[in-house]
């Protein structure tokens, strides 16, 4: 059959719909109002993807366990691996590497000057794209709450067994997480000397957050392989936390340096994690 | 509608694929549209013009199944949209070679698109020529499939 080609009124349905997607364009990237349908979708699919695997691939896996008597065996070792995610997120929190409390001590007098009396939460990861690490500059993962939380978490930090990993930026069901490597993200950080303080932002690749500085204004001399901490400024991080080393110095021009840091700390270490509110 | 059904759950199946083979892709610097060439695909076997307005809709729709932000894929199905019943007629004339390389490059055309909006500062010109010529050869090698073997999918309304 022949097509025939658009005729004019056609035409200009094409171009306002090619205006108003635009106009929706603009306004999802520099607000947040489509977030509501976006993440209602997400829990959706997150939601149905375990319902069908509960109904479908577990009692298969189930029965499958059963029939060979090595379910409880099954059961015991998934139960000793939270377990020991859970420790290594502890250990992480009162390690000494950490500055969120180093030991009892140090904890109550935390506690008495910082009126930190709330309690840290442990969370599981529900949704995780690898492949935004390859493709886009935004870089967010969805975790669930193990314990119920009445307060507020949003700006709590997050973290897993090798360090920071981000922090909530939405909650509904799920909780948002921007991770440190997000390019939207930003991170005030200092080196060890405490002589150099900059705001690194995300990089858009896994493992890596960028500083830029002036060299003209800051006249120290970067090292590779120094490492960073973060400086407390922001408000949301805790100061003194471990962040990452410095891998690579690029000159962009005699106005601007970027600093690549390497993080210490990778979300896909574990499914585990640790919320905190500060 | 039922034909409508089953497009968008042809699309969401494809999106699916898309997503999964997109991560080992990637390490090879390829971006592989494949959602957008399916619709690309439906429009032009489509005996009819596609509605604008249906066009702008599976571009929602792609936008929401795939995480990124809407209008992004509504405004590039549109334009597609738009491409191809202009130049319904005129494919006639073009051999298959010159039609992969259009749908080829329009796919190059998204990528590029897209990579500018998502990934603005990673953005990469080697993954775009690599995408391109990637994108061309899957072009062609669905046209060979195509003249030997028959239409592969019968989604014509």
């Amino acid at each position: 059959m022949t097509r025939i080609s658009p005729p004019p009124g056609q035409k200009i349905i094409y171009l306002f719909l090619i205006f108003l997607g635009g106009f929706i364009l603009y306004v999802d990237i520099n607000t947040n109002n489509f977030q509501i349908i976006k993440n209602g979708f997400n829990s959706f699919q997150i939601s149905t993807h375990f319902f069908i695997k509960s109904f479908s691939i577990d009692p298969i896996m189930d029965f499958k366990n059963h029939f060979q008597f090595k379910n409880k065996l099954i059961k015991e070792n998934k139960e000793l691996h939270t377990a020991l995610e859970k420790s290594y997120v502890e250990k992480y929190l009162i390690s000494q590497d950490s500055k969120f409390f180093k030991d009892k001590k140090f904890l109550e007098e935390e506690l008495d000057q910082n009126n930190l009396n709330k309690p840290f939460y442990m969370a599981q990861l529900k949704n995780l794209d690898p492949n935004i690490f390859n493709c886009c500059d935004k870089h967010r993962i969805h975790i669930q709450l193990l314990t119920k939380s009445n307060e507020s978490l949003i700006e709590g930090v997050v973290f897993n067994s090798s360090g920071v990993i981000g922090h909530i930026i939405h909650e509904m069901n799920y909780k948002e997480v921007m991770l440190l490597t997000d390019v939207s993200h930003s991170l005030p950080i200092k080196n060890v000397s405490e002589d150099f303080y900059c705001n690194a932002r995300g990089s858009g690749m896994s493992d890596y957050i960028i500083c830029n500085y002036n060299p003209l204004i800051s006249i120290k001399e970067m090292e590779i392989g120094q490492n960073f901490l973060t400086s407390g400024f922001g408000g949301i991080y805790p100061k003194d936390i471990k962040i990452g080393i410095l891998e690579d110095i690029k000159v962009i021009d005699s106005n601007n340096i970027e600093l690549n840091i390497k993080l210490s700390s990778n979300p896909l270490d574990s499914i585990l994690f640790g919320v905190i509110n500060f | 509608m039922k034909n409508y059904i089953k497009v968008i759950f042809i699309i969401a199946i494809i999106n699916f694929i898309e997503l999964s083979i997109s991560n080992a892709l990637s390490k090879a610097y390829i971006i592989f549209p494949l959602t957008f060439l399916f619709y690309s695909y439906y429009v032009y076997k489509s005996d009819e013009n596609i509605n604008p307005i249906e066009a702008f809709l599976f571009g929602l729709f792609v936008d929401l199944i795939s995480n990124s932000y809407f209008g992004l894929s509504a405004i590039l199905f549109c334009l597609m949209t738009y491409l191809i019943n202009i130049y319904s007629n005129s494919f006639k004339l073009f051999s298959n070679l010159q039609i992969c390389i259009f749908f080829g490059l329009s796919a190059a055309s998204y990528v590029g698109f897209t990579q500018l909006i998502v990934n603005l500062y990673n953005f990469s010109y080697l993954t775009l020529l690599v995408s391109a010529v990637f994108n061309i050869f899957f072009c062609i090698f669905i046209a060979l499939i195509s003249m030997y073997s028959g239409n592969l999918i019968n989604i014509r309304k």
